[in-house]
């Protein structure tokens, strides 16, 4: 039985209105305005305009100083919260964590609550270390990685900001509060722009590099080269930004992981329309588990389906019972009513083919046989435990991590250049370096072995086996200048 | 011969003696009290007490130990009011610190402790903040005055004349000298015991008992 149709009735309704809705406005501040503008708050700007003028420059032209949202709206604490301190009279805390924003943006905190966003500390909390301070140390995770991912915020027993843990903006952010998250990752402090976060640079801040080079991508690509060239037609500003009623100029990242679009809301939880995996060693698509607290995590389409009610574990390994679950094919489809705002059906189903084939060939082709001699080599103890103590392992983790993760998001994002330099370099680092690799740790014999069981075997790598069959490429051998 | 001076026949010859020893002693006790004040209020004396080697240490890193200007203020210049009469006061209300030091050395809490010292800084920090603010900074203005801070940003002379216009110095400047200590406010027993103890390297809940030890 297909998995998608386990999904009881009720589910699917709730699924419905999650991933689409009729109302296509940008969630409203459904507060009562006398919910804001506390008057011990209004003063603050008094001194903060001589002090730190450009913070208080930035805000005086924000959205919020608009609607008399003043500084200690946001920033005010109880004496019992655990990062609460005395400033001039008042008590307040540094960090507005996304509980705080929540307090009037409700339906976004809501949405942002559990996404993969919220996870990009604590789903590779333990497996950080072994990168950031095996190729670093302590002091590039707070200043590289964390940036990202965020970092959990310590309060230190005298009120302090442990200061490896701030100032921190990354979107995993555990803030003292225990909420997750952080909205400045996107809005940057203190004007909180929405035109800001709808470009392709808030996004870039992170999903640029060798982890997730989709900087690169977006640029090399039709919908990135439509941006650049009509960025004045973005209409960025608007109130209600929904792609072929308010611009149609260019997508930008937000316009298909968030956008509105047609009957779809928009929605903060940038995951949620992802069907895939694209960063793991093998690719598999991916079940989206709503919990009924709130809270979310993907689950790979090969475990079974969970029922509505039934417990299973979060990402912190705590049990809740499940609300509601998305479909891979569910997710795809609401990435895809993005696309048929600008593109017919039978286009957007070929573009996702095209990707889809670049996916299952990158798994079939490197990743499931990489895995599969990896897994051997541990197993006989041919390697050591310790990642990244042997050249061999610098390579695997750089095939799926680097070259696989560039081809993947590449086909996904529609950049023919990147596809293609991420497939070259997985083919270069996979033929030029990992199988020579495997001889040297293995021995000659049981890497000759290895090879032949996971590699010579498959109608990918057959190539391999006709070592007579010539070809002019490097200027050698038959046919030389016969395609002139 | 006798000299006869225009005075009231009850000022006798003894009352005269009696007045000018009195008044050289009382001019002497008065200079030794000056003296006394003076001596006591310096780092010399008050670091005796190994208790205040452990609150110097970080006096030691501030800018008021270590200013630009090379003008040093003392423990006293901070913490004895000024005038003979008010600081000799002062000096007679420290005196319960010599005997909680002294007390402390025989039944405890010996705040030559580092630990314990740590462990009760906040309640002193709390009481010399008070100290400050019921005499409206006093020793504070003895040497910066509000009209003269110019600070490094163009925006401190302002935000002293017109926003602390009615600010004591200590509502805002505290944490400046001696180890950080939060606002009484927002001040938390358990996150502080659990700072002193990972400084330490104490077992986990060492403080508590600690301090239930040393009421």
């Amino acid at each position: 039985m297909k998995p998608s149709l386990q999904t009881s009735f009720p589910v699917l309704v709730l699924l419905v209105t999650l991933l689409s809705s009729t109302s296509v406005y940008a969630a409203k501040v459904t507060l009562d305005s006398s919910s804001w503008g506390s008057e011990e708050g209004k003063a603050c700007v008094d001194c903060h305009s001589k002090s730190s003028a450009g913070l208080t420059h930035q805000w005086k032209n924000s959205a919020h100083a608009l609607a008399n949202v003043n500084c200690l709206d946001c920033h005010q604490a109880y004496e019992d919260d655990v990062d609460a301190i005395e400033h001039e009279g008042s008590v307040i805390a540094t960090i507005v964590s996304p509980k705080d924003c929540g307090r009037c943006h409700v339906q976004e905190f809501k949405q942002q609550k559990g996404s993969v966003h919220t996870q990009a500390l604590s789903i590779i909390k333990n497996r950080m270390p072994a990168l950031s301070e095996h190729f670093g140390s302590p002091s590039i995770n707070d200043a590289g990685c964390a940036k990202c991912h965020g970092s959990e915020v310590k309060v230190r027993g005298d009120g302090t900001l442990d200061p490896a843990s701030w100032p921190n903006s990354g979107i995993g952010r555990i803030n003292p509060d225990g909420s997750v998250g952080s909205c400045s990752a996107c809005h940057g402090r203190h004007k909180f722009s929405k035109a800001q976060a709808r470009q392709p640079q808030a996004c870039i801040y992170c999903h640029s590099g060798p982890d997730s080079p989709d900087k690169s991508i977006y640029e090399s690509s039709k919908h990135g080269m439509m941006y650049e060239a009509n960025k004045a037609e973005m209409n960025l500003d608007s109130d209600q930004w929904m792609v072929g009623k308010d611009y149609s100029a260019a997508p930008t990242c937000v316009t298909c992981h968030m956008g509105a679009a047609g009957k779809m809301k928009s929605t903060h939880d940038v995951g949620m329309r992802d069907s895939w995996n694209l960063n793991s060693a093998v690719s598999e698509k991916q079940y989206l588990v709503i919990f009924e607290d709130g809270d979310k995590r993907e689950l790979s389409a090969s475990e079974p389906v969970p029922r509505r009610g039934e417990s299973i574990s979060k990402m912190d390994g705590s049990m809740a019972k499940v609300k509601a679950v998305a479909s891979p094919k569910r997710r795809r489809g609401a990435m895809s009513k993005v696309c048929l705002e600008c593109h017919s059906k039978g286009f957007a189903n070929n573009a996702m083919l095209q990707f889809d084939n670049v996916v299952e060939l990158y798994n079939e082709k490197y990743g499931k046989p990489a895995q599969a001699i990896m897994q051997e080599m541990y197993s006989d103890n041919l390697l050591t435990p310790l990642p990244f103590d042997e050249p061999l392992e610098v390579t695997y983790w750089n095939l799926f991590h680097a070259s696989g993760t560039m081809a993947r998001h590449g086909a996904a994002m529609g950049s023919p250049s990147m596809t293609w330099k991420g497939m070259s370099e997985l083919g270069s680092d996979f033929y030029g370096k990992f199988l020579a690799q495997i001889r040297e740790v293995a021995g000659k014999d049981k890497g000759e072995a290895l090879i032949k069981k996971h590699i010579n075997s498959s109608e990918h790598h057959d190539w391999l086996n006709h070592p007579g069959k010539a070809n002019p490429i490097l200027g050698f051998g038959q046919g030389k200048g016969n395609e002139d | 011969m006798k000299i006869r001076l225009p005075l009231p026949a009850f000022i006798t010859r003894h009352v005269l003696f009696a007045l000018l020893i009195g008044g050289i002693a009382g001019i002497g006790f008065i200079l030794f009290l000056i003296e006394f004040d003076h001596y006591t209020s310096s780092e010399e004396f008050c670091t005796t007490c190994h208790s205040m080697e452990i609150v110097a240490d970080p006096y030691r890193q501030s800018k008021h130990y270590k200013p630009d200007s090379g003008v040093r203020a003392s423990c006293g210049d901070c913490h004895v009011s000024e005038g003979v009469i008010s600081a000799t006061w002062d000096h007679f209300i420290g005196g319960k610190d010599v005997i909680n030091q002294v007390k402390g050395a025989l039944v405890g809490p010996d705040y030559d402790d580092p630990v314990i010292n740590a462990l009760h800084l906040p309640e002193a920090a709390f009481a010399a903040r008070q100290w400050f603010k019921k005499r409206d900074s006093a020793t504070c203005k003895k040497c910066h005055v509000k009209e003269a801070i110019y600070g490094t940003r163009p925006g401190t002379r302002q935000i002293h004349l017109e926003d602390a216009k009615d600010k004591s110095c200590i509502e805002c400047h505290y944490n400046l000298v001696h180890r950080k200590v939060p606002h009484e406010k927002t001040f938390k027993r358990t996150a502080w015991n659990e700072m002193i103890e990972v400084e330490f390297g104490l077992e986990k809940g060492t403080a508590k008992k600690l301090m239930a030890e040393n009421k």
